[in-house]
């Protein structure tokens, strides 16, 4: 499979703090790809940095085999890099209907929002049935799925989804997770952040493992899991 | 377009506004004609203010700064460019000014931005107060300037200008794209509204009324004195308007604009001394017991009724 979005000694960080020390990463086309680490280990940082809402303090990305680090974050997301960022932000005063449809705000996206808007709602009939709600009324899983949902409104080609079941009930990650495959067969490619290991790598095809920002390993799912690093870091085995 | 008509009582109320306004020298004389004139001054300004610190979440404490501005250029033209001109050069003369700052000013959010903005206001005050020491004029005498009823006529173009421009922006992409911002930037961006661009665009837009409406007031009074056209009163008086009316649309500036022109006419004629106490009370008891304004008691009322 040939990678779709790739940095090369990516290096990024918040003022003089570096985060990020030469990370190298490749997302697979039409597969999806893992980033495991422990807070603090750079993930959020790499996320926010592939999306352009950080500037790359050195090295390359590149999308499509374009280099792509020095545009806005606005123009990734037209080209089909789009952030479902930790934490979920959603607009807490608009309704999930709103809240969908500036999702599509991007010029590629603009004139397909309503047949985009169906696909959502077949994809989460949870947000059809809220679509005139608050969405700072959703729940945490709900507000997840809405935060997804929007990211989809964007018409993506990678969707970057950081910690998307952070701070969930075990059954709203469960269905999260049941999900994502779904995304892959609507021909997104995906890189997950996640501390769900077990389950990211049942359905990761590769993952890397960020630790001090920089990748410690890689490999496929079942290469990491025999990994001693990884087994005693977040398997506890 | 099917937005902007779902707007209609709203437009309508503009309209109403805006004929009182034009029959009021004909109808109710001098005096009414300047209490017309600063109502429509007023709603031009606040309603400019609304279209970016309204919309964004931005609150700008310095506004006056650009009706300043206005004024000056008027001012420091005055009988060699005609008025047709310097007026409306005024305004560009505001925004570009705002284009200039606004990408240092813009790059801090919250408490930082408000004081910022009064800080950029005061700054400019005292420039421009050095300028004019430096040239050996502290104040300028102003002979020859259109009656009050002219100026009445262009303040209420301006007026509906800011007033539509406001309803534009709100019923627009731009719009939403600025709502977005308000109420979670990070997000705003990552869904992909190009949100330095749109936050400059709106703050240039913000500015240039007022420029003119500056422009105006200059030729309102015969003698120009920089601190009164910098008076930071004006930029708090914005403040306090678009908090009496409420909503983060146009409707708000027009209530609350309104309501305050109509009760300092009413206090000042019948209890000077209480005047600026009963103002604060009024103030206090809006943030505390109806904190989003007139709009949102009006709303309310409107749904108990129909209950």
């Amino acid at each position: 499979m040939s990678a779709i979005l790739q940095a090369r000694e990516l290096v990024s960080g918040y003022g003089d703090v570096r985060i990020l020390h030469a990370v190298d990463l490749s997302v697979a086309e039409g597969g999806i790809t893992a980033v495991l680490g422990s807070n603090g280990a750079g993930k959020t940082t790499l996320f926010r940095t592939l999306a352009g809402l950080l500037a790359a303090g050195a090295g390359h990305i590149e999308f499509c085999g374009s280099p792509i680090e020095t545009l806005p974050s606005h123009v990734r997301v037209e080209r089909g890099v789009v952030l479902v960022p930790e934490g979920r932000l959603v607009f807490p005063d608009m309704s999930v209907e709103e809240n969908l449809r500036i999702g599509s705000v991007n010029a590629r996206a603009r004139s397909k929002c309503s047949k985009t808007l169906s696909t959502v709602y077949d994809l989460f009939p949870r947000l059809d049935e809220r679509r005139s709600q608050a969405a700072g009324t959703l729940s945490g899983g709900e507000q997840q799925m809405l935060a997804l949902g929007r990211g989809l409104m964007a018409l993506p080609k990678v969707l970057l989804l950081d910690e998307p079941t952070l701070g969930l009930a075990p059954t709203m990650a469960k269905q999260i997770f049941e999900i994502i495959p779904n995304l892959v067969e609507l021909g997104l490619s995906i890189l997950i952040a996640e501390q769900d290991v077990h389950r990211t790598l049942q359905c990761a095809q590769f993952g890397y493992v960020l630790e001090n920002g920089k990748v410690a390993v890689s490999g496929t799912g079942p290469e990491l899991m025999q990994t001693p690093a990884v087994s005693e870091a977040f398997l506890g085995h | 377009m099917k937005e902007i008509t779902r707007n209609w009582p709203f437009l309508g109320c503009l309209l109403v506004l805006a004929g009182a306004g034009i029959a009021t020298p004909h109808l109710f004389g001098a005096y009414w004609t300047l209490v017309a004139l600063n109502l429509a001054m007023w709603i031009a300004l606040t309603q400019s203010w609304t279209l970016f610190s309204g919309m964004t979440g931005y609150i700008s404490l310095g506004h006056v700064v650009f009706y300043g501005i206005g004024a000056y250029v008027v001012v420091a033209t005055f009988k060699t460019v005609p008025l047709w001109i310097s007026v409306p050069m005024g305004g560009v003369v505001a925004a570009l000014f705002a284009l200039i700052v606004a990408l240092p000013v813009l790059r801090v959010r919250g408490p930082y931005f408000v004081i910022l903005t009064f800080g950029v206001a005061e700054l400019v005050k005292f420039i421009i107060l050095n300028i004019e020491t430096g040239l050996g004029k502290s104040s300028r005498l102003l002979f020859g300037a259109p009656g009050a009823q002219t100026l009445l006529y262009v303040m209420i173009c301006l007026a509906i200008a800011a007033s539509g421009l406001t309803l534009f922006a709100k019923v627009s992409r731009f719009g939403r794209g600025l709502t977005a911002i308000r109420e979670d930037e990070t997000a705003a961006e990552t869904v992909g509204i190009p949100v330095a661009r749109y936050k400059v665009i709106a703050f240039a837009a913000s500015a240039a009324i007022p420029g003119m409406v500056g422009g105006l007031m200059a030729l309102r009074s015969t003698y120009f004195e920089v601190l009164q056209v910098f008076n930071p009163i004006v930029s708090f008086t914005i403040v306090t308007m678009a908090i009496i009316g409420g909503s983060g649309d146009a409707r708000g500036p027009l209530f609350g604009a309104a309501f305050m022109v109509g009760l300092s006419e009413l206090l000042w004629a019948n209890a000077p001394r209480l005047y600026m106490i009963l103002l604060g009370l009024f103030l206090v008891g809006f943030v505390v017991f109806a904190p989003s304004g007139l709009v949102g008691l009006l709303a309310r009322r409107g749904r108990e009724t129909s209950a």
